[in-house]
């Protein structure tokens, strides 16, 4: 029997299943690489595992005992610690403070003070383990993004873990850091913690796994050792010849009228020299990983990022200023990634939702006397062309939506401007299936009716279902282009996966 | 990594019909105006007083200055800031104004331009503090509490001092008939305070709920961020709301010092608390994004109705800060609560 | 790089501008007065300012979990007054320590609005403060209330030549101090303001942080209050009146954000002595009374205007992006 033995777990969510009978296994001293795209069930398996939800079916054992956690510190107790992308500490405390902020020990049980020296002492300790060469009294704040993601592993540390999930570890570190942290992990994996290490860059997956277990829609498409995996296969693995959804028909008139240009926009540390143009009734896709430079491609020609080289040209003319009115003026809209905290007003009715960025086009210029007959109408006439299925848009609140017609708003309220470019970041994200064939057809009838359209996607089956050319972005710039005829999952893929050089910021 | 909870289908709002009515009455907007009838009606047989013409008066009279000054605030409170400066701004404006139309020797006594030219003086000094506030607030980014705790302190201590430059006593007298009726005077038993406070109110509403800079400011109280993105001006907006509550302030200055035929620094200097705690007994919340006119006046209506009925019940003060606090706060905790049940 | 040196310099003047004009201010007073430097009036100074220092500690708790608390003035004014009615046959001793347990009383109450019945700080503490000032005005029936003579005796104590406020001062600080940096408690009150959720998700139980803030807010409110009171000797209706705003100003000064997190008790008392020096000074040139608020105000803004820019442009041009290496050619 396995140290970790995880076998037959589902989960589903308000009745949509999101997990069929996942299992894996993990040794003590192995590390396993756990590989999928984005909603293959990575995420939801690994909070089974540390306790945020609970299973439908399965059953884990850990050392032979059941392990079914209620909760994160039950997962803590049993000595599983999971390291999150977005990281835990608090930055206005020092490191050894941030490691037992739970409870401090104290040099007699009665007396309430900190036993400074053996914080320190273990601190000490525990970044030796982890090659942190500074001092535990550092406040964290001070430490660079690598140098914390070592802090939460001397946290796990600490708790005295015996296995340790990462997350998408290396997004943010420098090459250098993520040499270090993969030292670490070779010295954790010698003093036998078992470690699970998900990430999207296989090559990574591939120099530290022993094991490799890949996800797809919820199910485990295949594990074994490492050595029987070479990229292209975990590749044509996680991405799967089965197209599972059905994308609309659109007719692919392609004019030759550019309505976007953007050259050589550069922003030192985040995009370098990326140029594409766009043209009516087009749609032009972003394929990238996390990190790759996609949103922030997006913000900076939205004006809501700055630039420092390059420019955006609408229809010829480039942009007033680097802000979003101008952005909207010249007939750009913005879908945002995340849509509750940047796309709506949570706490307002739909119908505000939808007016908020055409209130100035329904209303008097001098005064700004709203004309609210006209909005009322615009906004009803839009909230049935995207289907919204909502009983009362003047009084239902965005935050009692589903994701899908939540999604939906963001979208109407958009499209009310009649856009020449329409920017779609993660259009379909946290969506369900039927509002996802909706919003499709709506992006067709946007796109055949004359809108230049940018989708960024990590659904590489979405961008090749929906768009007309393909840009794989990584590292901050344009690796490659994939016209229609060429469209193939893997390649694309790869050619996102690609790390090529990095540049100095 | 997806968010978990995005791919949650919503189990969506339970349609209002479907609730207990003691939720209902709890949710509903005008939950003020059903507490201000039942005050009224369970202190009808207390003090039989409450309904007569002289007590109408009274809460009128109190009332309207105070409606004016709240509406400033609710409009910062509706960008979900809070401006304390408000009894400074009336201070400043008292004896600013006083001193214009009063000057000894000066240009403008007894002529009819007095009044005109200290009434354009006090709206200039509220909407200079109102600018400077919005300024801080606005491009300089810093909080809101501070920079008007900042100049309520400043200015209520220039006021003081400027008294002691103009005048020998502690406030500015004489003031013309014709600025102190606008406070004072009535036609036909109605007070001209009463047309003041209904042009701010209805001004303040249509700014509110029928132009493109009101819609803007609930949707910066609301979420400062979508409103960016949606094109907004944020700082444009934010700066100007803070003008209109310094106007609306210099505006009840022009009452309060009206009805008390002085120009005095110490004018209105316990106001603060009522009004903010009048603005939320009405509904508008600390948090931004909601607040309505109707729900201000109904708030001061309230809070001016107990005040005047615990005064003919002979309590003295302390009952009427204990009561006033306590309303307050249930307001606050049926206005968690409701936030809590129109949720998921 | 002579960029970078000026920035150096324009952040760490920001960053230090309350204790640059602490310095300013002391040597133009001592310029303009004799009288300013003398070790008695330096005493004196700290005599002054201990009460609003007490309840600037108080507050900085609050402050620290990026709560806020209205409701001290009030607290001030409702404890005095009900030891000064009711509780004036009991031994001073006793007395006392019923007066603070009526402090932490309060904030236990401010402390279940917030944490349990999830009533914003804000509000919560500002219907208190009417409640409790409403309680008190009954409690003294809305008159001026003497002091009995054991606590104007108490006022008038000295423990080795220095006056008991002094010492109530410095004993708070010691003792707030040390529970901020050497408690778990303390430390997890910095937790809870820099990050609340972190904070849950580290295990800390975060209301019992701040129910805890609040109760030690009310209890050094309480004694803030015997401490001015015993200065003054009587308790008039005004009590308390507005204290919470220069609490509030106090630990600004020092370096506490509203928003929780950062800040810390030394730089409140330093805060609430820069606000009194300024006003010792004024009164020692014989400056006109009505620009003390104008001068303390002036000095608030400025330091919060210091803060603001530091933290919003200053920082955010330091900001690194997210740093790539070469890996060579």
């Amino acid at each position: 029997m396995a140290y970790l033995q995880v076998e037959n777990i589902s989960k589903s969510f308000f009745g949509v299943p999101v997990l069929h009978g996942v299992g894996f296994t993990l040794e003590r001293g192995e590390i396993l690489g756990l590989i999928g795209e984005n909603g293959s069930g990575k995420s939801t398996s690994m909070n089974i595992l540390g306790g945020v939800h609970q299973p439908d079916a399965g059953q884990m054992t850990i050392a032979g005992e059941t392990y079914a956690p209620a909760s994160s510190r039950d997962a803590l107790e049993r000595g599983i610690s999971f390291i999150h992308q977005e990281l835990n500490l608090f930055p206005n405390l020092s490191i050894e403070e941030n490691l037992f902020i739970r409870g401090f020990p104290r040099p007699r049980p009665w007396l309430p003070v900190i036993d400074r020296k053996r914080i320190r002492r273990r601190t000490e300790q525990l970044l030796d383990m982890i090659e942190l060469k500074v001092p535990p009294s550092t406040l964290v704040s001070r430490l660079s993004q690598g140098e914390r993601q070592l802090v939460e592993i001397a946290k796990a540390l600490s708790t005295d873990a015996k296995i340790i999930i990462f997350d998408e570890p290396t997004t943010s570190l420098t090459r250098r850091e993520i040499d270090r942290l993969f030292n670490i992990i070779a010295r954790l994996k010698a003093q036998g913690i078992g470690i699970i290490y998900i990430s999207h860059i296989l090559g990574d997956v591939e120099r530290l796994a022993d094991r490799v277990a890949v996800l797809r829609d919820g199910m485990l498409i295949g594990a074994g050792p490492i050595g029987e995996f070479s990229v292209d296969r975990m590749i044509s693995m996680m991405v799967g010849r089965s197209i599972s959804q059905l994308f609309p028909e659109r007719s692919r008139a392609r004019t030759s009228e550019v309505v976007l240009e953007v050259m050589g926009l550069t922003q030192p540390g985040m995009i370098r020299d990326v140029s594409f143009t766009i043209s009516r009734g087009e749609v032009l896709g972003l394929s990238g990983l996390l990190g790759a430079g996609r949103s922030e491609t997006a913000r900076i020609i939205f004006g809501l990022a700055p630039y420092r080289s390059g420019s955006v040209k609408v229809l010829g003319k480039p942009l007033q200023a680097n802000h979003p009115r101008a952005a909207m003026e010249a007939g750009i809209a913005f879908l945002t990634e995340d849509r509750r905290g940047e796309g709506l007003m949570m706490n307002a009715p739909i119908y505000d939702n939808l007016a908020l960025p055409n209130l100035d086009t329904h209303a008097r210029p001098q005064t700004g006397w709203i004309d609210r007959t006209t909005l009322a109408l615009r906004a009803e006439e839009l909230s049935r062309r995207v289907r919204l299925n909502a009983a009362d848009i003047a009084s239902v609140l965005a935050r009692n939506l589903s994701g899908g017609n939540q999604q939906k708003v963001v979208l109407a309220k958009w499209l009310m401007r009649r856009p020449d470019v329409f920017i779609l970041d993660e259009p379909t994200r946290g969506v369900d299936v039927g509002a996802k064939a909706e919003i499709y057809k709506i992006i067709n009838t946007l796109v055949e009716d004359g809108c230049a359209v940018l989708m960024i996607s990590s659904e590489t089956e979405e961008l090749i279902g929906m768009c007309d050319r393909i840009l794989a972005m990584s590292n901050g710039e344009v690796r490659a282009t994939f016209e229609r005829e060429d469209f193939d999952q893997e390649r694309i893929l790869e050619a996102a996966m690609q790390n090529g050089r990095r540049e100095v910021a | 990594m997806t968010n978990l909870t995005e791919k949650l289908p919503s189990a969506g709002a339970v349609p209002s019909v479907q609730r207990p009515l003691w939720q209902r009455l709890l949710l509903s907007e005008y939950l003020v105006v059903l507490l201000c009838i039942v005050y009224f009606v369970a202190m009808l047989p207390i003090v039989p007083q409450i309904a007569s013409l002289q007590t109408f008066q009274n809460i009128l009279s109190d009332m309207l200055q105070l409606i004016v000054v709240a509406l400033g605030q609710t409009v910062i409170l509706i960008i979900a800031g809070v401006d304390l400066s408000m009894t400074a701004i009336i201070a400043m404006a008292s004896v600013v104004g006083a001193s214009v139309m009063t000057g000894t020797g000066g240009p403008l006594v007894g002529s009819p331009l007095a009044t005109p030219a200290g009434i354009l003086a006090m709206l200039g000094v509220g909407a200079a503090i109102g600018w400077f506030n919005g300024l801080c607030v606005a491009r300089l980014r810093m909080p809101p509490f501070m920079v008007t705790l900042a100049t309520t302190m400043f200015f209520s201590g220039v006021a003081i001092w400027y008294v002691t430059l103009k005048s020998t006593t502690t406030s500015i007298a004489n003031l013309p008939r014709s600025f102190v009726v606008i406070g004072q005077g009535k036609i036909y038993g109605i007070p001209h305070s009463l047309w003041v406070a209904i042009a701010v109110g209805v001004a303040i509403h249509l700014i509110l709920t029928r132009t493109v800079f009101g819609r803007q400011l609930f949707a910066i109280g609301n979420n400062r961020v979508t409103s960016e993105v949606s094109g907004v001006p944020v700082a444009r907006r934010v700066h100007m709301a803070f003008v209109i509550s310094g106007l609306c302030a210099a505006i009840g200055s022009i009452l309060y010092t009206g009805r008390l035929e002085t120009g005095s620094p110490i004018i209105g200097a316990n106001i603060l608390l009522d009004i903010i705690g009048a603005a939320v007994i009405g509904g508008t919340s600390l948090a931004g994004g909601k607040g309505k006119v109707i729900w201000t006046v109904m708030g001061v209506l309230f809070l001016v109705l107990l005040d005047q009925s615990l005064k003919l019940m002979g309590l003295t003060l302390f009952m009427v800060f204990a009561i006033k606090g306590a309303v307050i706060l249930a307001a606050a905790i049926a206005d968690a609560a409701r936030t809590r049940l129109s949720g998921r | 790089m002579k960029e970078n040196n000026f920035r150096w310099v324009l952040h760490a003047v920001l960053r230090y501008l309350p204790l640059i004009l602490f310095a300013i201010i002391v040597a133009s007073f001592s310029l303009m007065s004799s009288r300013f430097l003398d070790l008695r009036n330096m005493v004196n100074i700290v005599i002054q300012s201990a009460h609003i220092g007490i309840l600037g500690i108080g507050m900085t708790f609050v402050l620290l979990t990026a709560g806020i608390d209205l409701s001290v003035g009030a607290i001030m004014y409702l404890a005095c007054a009900v030891f000064a009615v009711y509780l004036v046959a009991l031994p001073i001793w006793l007395a006392l320590l019923a007066v603070c347990a009526i402090g932490a009383v309060f904030g236990a109450v401010n402390g279940f609005l917030i944490t349990r019945l999830n009533v914003a700080s804000f509000i919560a503490t500002l219907s208190t403060l009417f409640i409790g000032r409403g309680i008190a005005l009954f409690v003294t029936g809305t008159q001026l209330i003497t002091l009995p003579k054991p606590v104007l005796e108490l006022g008038r104590t000295t423990i080795f030549g220095l006056s008991w406020t002094v010492w109530a001062f410095g004993l708070t600080l010691a003792v707030s101090l040390y529970v901020l940096s050497q408690t778990t408690f303390g430390r997890q009150v910095y937790a809870v303001g820099a990050d609340p959720d972190a904070a849950s998700k580290a295990g800390i139980d975060v209301k019992r942080i701040l129910f805890f803030a609040f109760v030690i807010c009310g209890f050094l409110a309480a004694v803030s209050s015997l401490v001015s009171a015993s200065q003054v000797g009587s308790i008039s209706p005004n009590f308390g009146i507005q204290k919470e705003f220069a609490a509030i100003a106090a630990a600004v000064l020092g370096g506490t954000s509203l928003f929780g997190g950062r800040g810390g008790v030394l730089g409140t008392v330093f805060g609430a002595i820069l606000i009194q020096t300024v006003q010792n000074g004024l009164v020692i040139i014989n400056a006109d009374p009505y620009i003390y608020p104008v001068v303390v105000a002036s000095i608030i803004f400025l330091a919060v205007m210091a803060d603001s820019l530091r933290t919003n442009f200053l920082e955010r041009i330091d900001q690194r992006p997210i740093r790539v290496e070469g890996q060579g050619s």
